[in-house]
């Protein structure tokens, strides 16, 4: 055999720049993301994101339907969290129509949207597990999230597309024993969470893939619109949950956890964390949950009774009503927004005192977090820009609407 | 005759089952008799076999469906008890296309390249409502159906179907592959090579299958139903 | 059933508060009493700029300015130490249909303040253009482009005003018009040939292509009919 002598590249040579496409259909984007990559190399040097491959007209086709007939458009948008847009939906039409939910309502949304909310960060979970090459976190996960997946199909039969709220209340009351069974998960779910921790949280790998990635100051994360997590992992206290409460969750005696350095590893130490805060809100939740009704008596938007159908010509008159034309909300607009789980989730209603909306908009937090992939990918290389989308936590159903 | 069941139950040693073999006249003995070493069956049945129970699928999620897709593949359901552990998200290694989600038009020609570059044999389900028929979004940016845009094998109905909905559709899949003959594969299978990067029904099927159903689109209270006329399509009379 | 009567009353009398005739643009009670420090702030600097000023749902400030200064408005909201919106939270647009003017609502919130402020910009449908504020916020490039996209507004001094939503190539119009229908403007086949015969041009920035130089994407030639068996020669 003859010897053959390798020639290395001088250090700081420079080549041709070349276009990669990542995406649209590609399992590394977490939906139909398309990434348009300029490389040097395998660095990044500038990366222009393309989307709309999922773009359903929502916001279009909200306004040719009735105030309640939107409510199950929105779980089919963000269909990791469906709970909690069900919920922020109702909550801006009844702020814009002044009405005020019973307490029990209000518990039991606030049982629901920090469900949803660990519901929505454990497929973040598998998803990015599985982006820096772990497969067991994934396995972990989904066998968690499919607890809560009986617990959406014990109590709105379906296990996705839950479509739980209507204005003024929720479809229906808990089942018997589901505050059972949510008790359960959040006593016995730490357990998992703990074992998937002990996989990612010091595993070498991980670390290496996520310290310094992706690393964006809280002045910059702020002026680009980043929110939630993703806003937090950098340092900015700002979690609308305490900044401007809404169903008394000041009363609530949660912490909110601040990242310092505003990298991949720090995004996914916030959510890990916000994981354990949700299951604290929900033991407080479950522990408060007033008897009484769950939907308010308001003639304007609550149906009456099957009963008082069946035997009063009004009562019938009513819900027919109701049901035909369909609930009538003040003119005005109004902006709503809770904390959901990937941001800032805000829905814009406008009225002009029809039954249907002008104009439905939703404040697409991915949609924001999204647009700062470019910059934060800059100059890092090709895997990095995996964990970096990944640690975003997009997805795309919200982005594209 | 088994080689250990004779009266007792005790195992044959190899003589005796020569001289067994040899007393009943069989060149070799007794060996290869219980066990045969080959099998005569169909050259269709073999392939088929072995095609159904590996299929690859090439999982184009896009929407909710295709996290319920995701839920298949985890532990709970299990799609590798199916010969599918492997998602294959190259479209050239795949078999299955299941087309979780919805469809704009802007990821139409994304469908229909992937779907270009699948290897033949190839079968495709389509998974949910919205990719089978565009759902409640008749709206300006959905495709009605991807059966526009690619030929599909399987529906499976469902606003996402769970899991077992989607199972039970690649076992249709499977079903349907028994079914098939190599003698007929290629006139069933065959595809128009001009019809690369083209629609898969032509503008009247894609009127016919898109217009307004229900009163997705009039939505006033007890307006009529829009008519809609049934469409003819050729394949549907293929077994 | 309660004290305003009976149910059937109060789903004829249609909704509660509602201060407008329906359809008119503008809503809401300019309620003088609940004051907004930012608005009054506003009022004294920028004066005849800010037009209007309404609550709207119970406690949501809304100004209204004038569209050719909304940058200079927005600045000093953002910069202000009073004030300090430093957070953009959503850029919109509305369209009321009827030839109303569609409004830009920019929805601010200050971190620091805890304080919300939706300020509306309103445009003449013959004038759809208005400063953008992404040398302010940068969240705005994608919100704006969205507001290019489906309404067709366009924000001058943009850095890059493409469609974001639609294929670039769609020629259909602005979709959140409200003149425009549910199902699109074209019929479902001829959206269809559209949308399966996209030029790869679309689909790559200028400067893109100048990097990647261009891709050899197009479909194969049609060569012939199938080969089936019984065709072969």
């Amino acid at each position: 055999m003859t010897e053959r002598v390798v020639e290395l590249p001088e250090p700081g040579l420079r080549s041709e720049p070349m276009l990669i496409n990542i995406g649209p259909q590609h399992p590394a984007t977490h939906g139909v993301l398309r990434l348009l990559c300029e490389l040097d190399g395998e660095t990044v040097l500038k990366v222009t994101p393309d989307i709309g491959f999922l773009h359903t007209a929502f916001e279009k086709l909200g306004e040719y339907r009735t105030w309640n007939q939107i409510v199950p458009l929105t779980d089919r948008m963000d269909y990791l969290a469906p709970l909690m847009y069900n919920c922020v939906y109702v909550m801006a039409v009844e702020k814009l129509m002044g009405l005020e939910v019973t307490e029990r309502c209000k518990v039991v949304r606030v049982l629901l949207m920090e469900m949803d909310r660990i519901f929505s960060h454990l497929l973040w979970l598998g998803t990015t597990a599985i982006d820096v090459g772990a497969f067991t976190p994934f396995l972990y996960a989904f066998q968690e999230r499919e607890r809560i997946y009986q617990l959406h199909e014990a109590y709105t039969g379906a296990r996705i597309t839950t479509s739980a709220t209507r204005i003024g209340g929720m479809m229906a009351d808990f089942p018997e024993g589901w505050t059972d069974s949510l008790r359960n998960f959040v006593e016995t779910f730490p357990k998992t969470l703990d074992e998937i921790e002990s996989l990612l949280t010091t595993n070498g790998i991980h670390l290496g893939r996520t310290l310094d990635i992706g690393v964006i100051s809280g002045e910059d994360a702020l002026n680009h619109g980043f929110t939630g997590p993703n806003l937090r992992a950098s340092g900015v206290d700002y979690d609308i949950r305490k900044d401007n409460p809404y169903y008394d969750y000041e009363t609530y005696d949660f912490d909110v956890p601040i990242g310092e350095n505003g990298d991949c590893y720090d995004r996914y130490l916030v959510r890990m964390e916000e994981m354990r805060q949700s299951l604290r809100i929900l033991e407080q939740a479950l522990e408060r949950l007033p008897d009484g009704p769950i939907n308010v008596s308001d003639p304007r938007v609550s149906l009456p009774s099957k009963t008082d159908c069946m035997n009063d010509m009004e009562s019938m008159i009513h819900h027919f009503k109701l049901i035909t034309e369909g609930i009538r909300v003040p003119a005005g607009d109004c902006y709503f927004a809770v904390e959901g789980s990937k941001g800032e989730l805000g829905m814009y209603v406008v009225s002009d005192g029809g039954e249907k909306p002008v104009r439905w908009r939703i404040r697409p937090p991915s949609f924001v977090n999204l647009s700062v992939i470019a910059k934060l990918a800059e100059g890092h290389l090709v895997s990095d820009l995996i964990m970096i989308n990944a640690s975003l936590d997009i997805v795309l159903g919200e982005i594209d609407r | 005759m088994g080689l250990r069941d004779r009266e007792g139950g005790d195992p044959l040693s190899l003589a005796e089952v020569q001289a067994l073999g040899q007393a009943e006249g069989r060149q070799g003995g007794l060996l290869g008799f219980g066990s045969p070493t080959f099998l005569t069956t169909k050259v269709d049945f073999v392939v088929n076999w072995a095609r159904r129970n590996s299929l690859w699928p090439m999982p184009f999620g896009t929407a909710c469906c295709a996290i319920e897709m995701m839920a298949s593949a985890a532990s709970n359901f299990d799609l590798a008890r199916f010969g599918m552990e492997r998602m294959s998200f190259s479209p050239r290694q795949a078999d299955v296309l299941i087309c979780a989600g919805r469809v704009p038009y802007k990821l139409a020609p994304v469908l229909r390249r992937i779907w270009d570059q699948m290897m033949q044999p190839k079968w495709s389900i389509s998974m949910g409502a919205c990719a089978s028929s565009g759902g409640v979004f008749d709206t300006y940016s959905m495709v009605q159906g991807i059966d526009t845009i690619i030929p599909v094998d399987v529906y499976v109905p469902g606003c996402p179907p769970r899991p077992e909905g989607l199972i039970y559709g690649l076992m249709m899949i499977q079903e349907k592959i028994r079914h098939e003959s190599l003698s007929d594969h290629y006139t069933l299978r065959a595809e128009d090579p001009s019809l690369v990067g083209r629609p898969h029904a032509d503008a009247e099927e894609v009127e016919a299958l898109a217009g307004p159903f229900g009163n997705s689109t009039q939505q006033d209270h007890l307006t009529s139903l829009a008519q809609t006329t049934r469409p003819e399509r050729s394949e549907d009379l293929l077994p | 059933m309660d004290e305003n009567g009976s149910a059937f009353d109060a789903v004829e009398r249609g909704p509660e508060g509602s201060q407008r005739p329906t359809g008119a643009p503008r809503s809401g009670n300019g309620d003088p009493a609940a004051s907004h420090p930012s608005v009054t702030a506003l009022r004294a600097r920028f004066g005849a700029t800010v037009l209007h000023h309404e609550v709207q749902a119970g406690d949501q400030h809304v100004v209204f300015v004038d569209a050719a200064s909304n940058r200079a408005v927005l600045e000093w909201l953002k910069d202000d130490p009073e004030h300090r919106y430093d957070l953009l939270v959503d850029v919109t647009a509305v369209d009321y249909g009827g030839g109303s003017p569609i409004q830009i609502v920019y929805q601010l919130w200050s971190v620091g303040h805890k304080r919300a402020l939706r300020v509306k910009c309103e445009l003449p449908l013959d004038g759809l253009s208005i400063d953008s504020v992404v040398p302010l916020w940068k969240t705005a490039d994608w919100l704006e482009r969205e507001v290019f996209d489906l309404f067709g507004v366009d924000f001058r001094d943009h850095p890059d005003l493409r469609r974001i939503l639609m294929p670039q190539n769609y020629a259909e119009g602005h979709p959140l018009r409200k003149d425009f229908p549910l199902r699109g403007r074209f019929s479902r086949a001829e959206q269809t040939r559209r949308a399966l015969s996209q030029d790869y041009h679309d689909d790559y920035t200028p400067e893109a292509l100048e990097v990647g130089g261009a891709p050899g994407l197009e479909p194969p030639e049609p060569t012939g009919s199938i080969d089936g068996p019984e065709e072969a020669p």
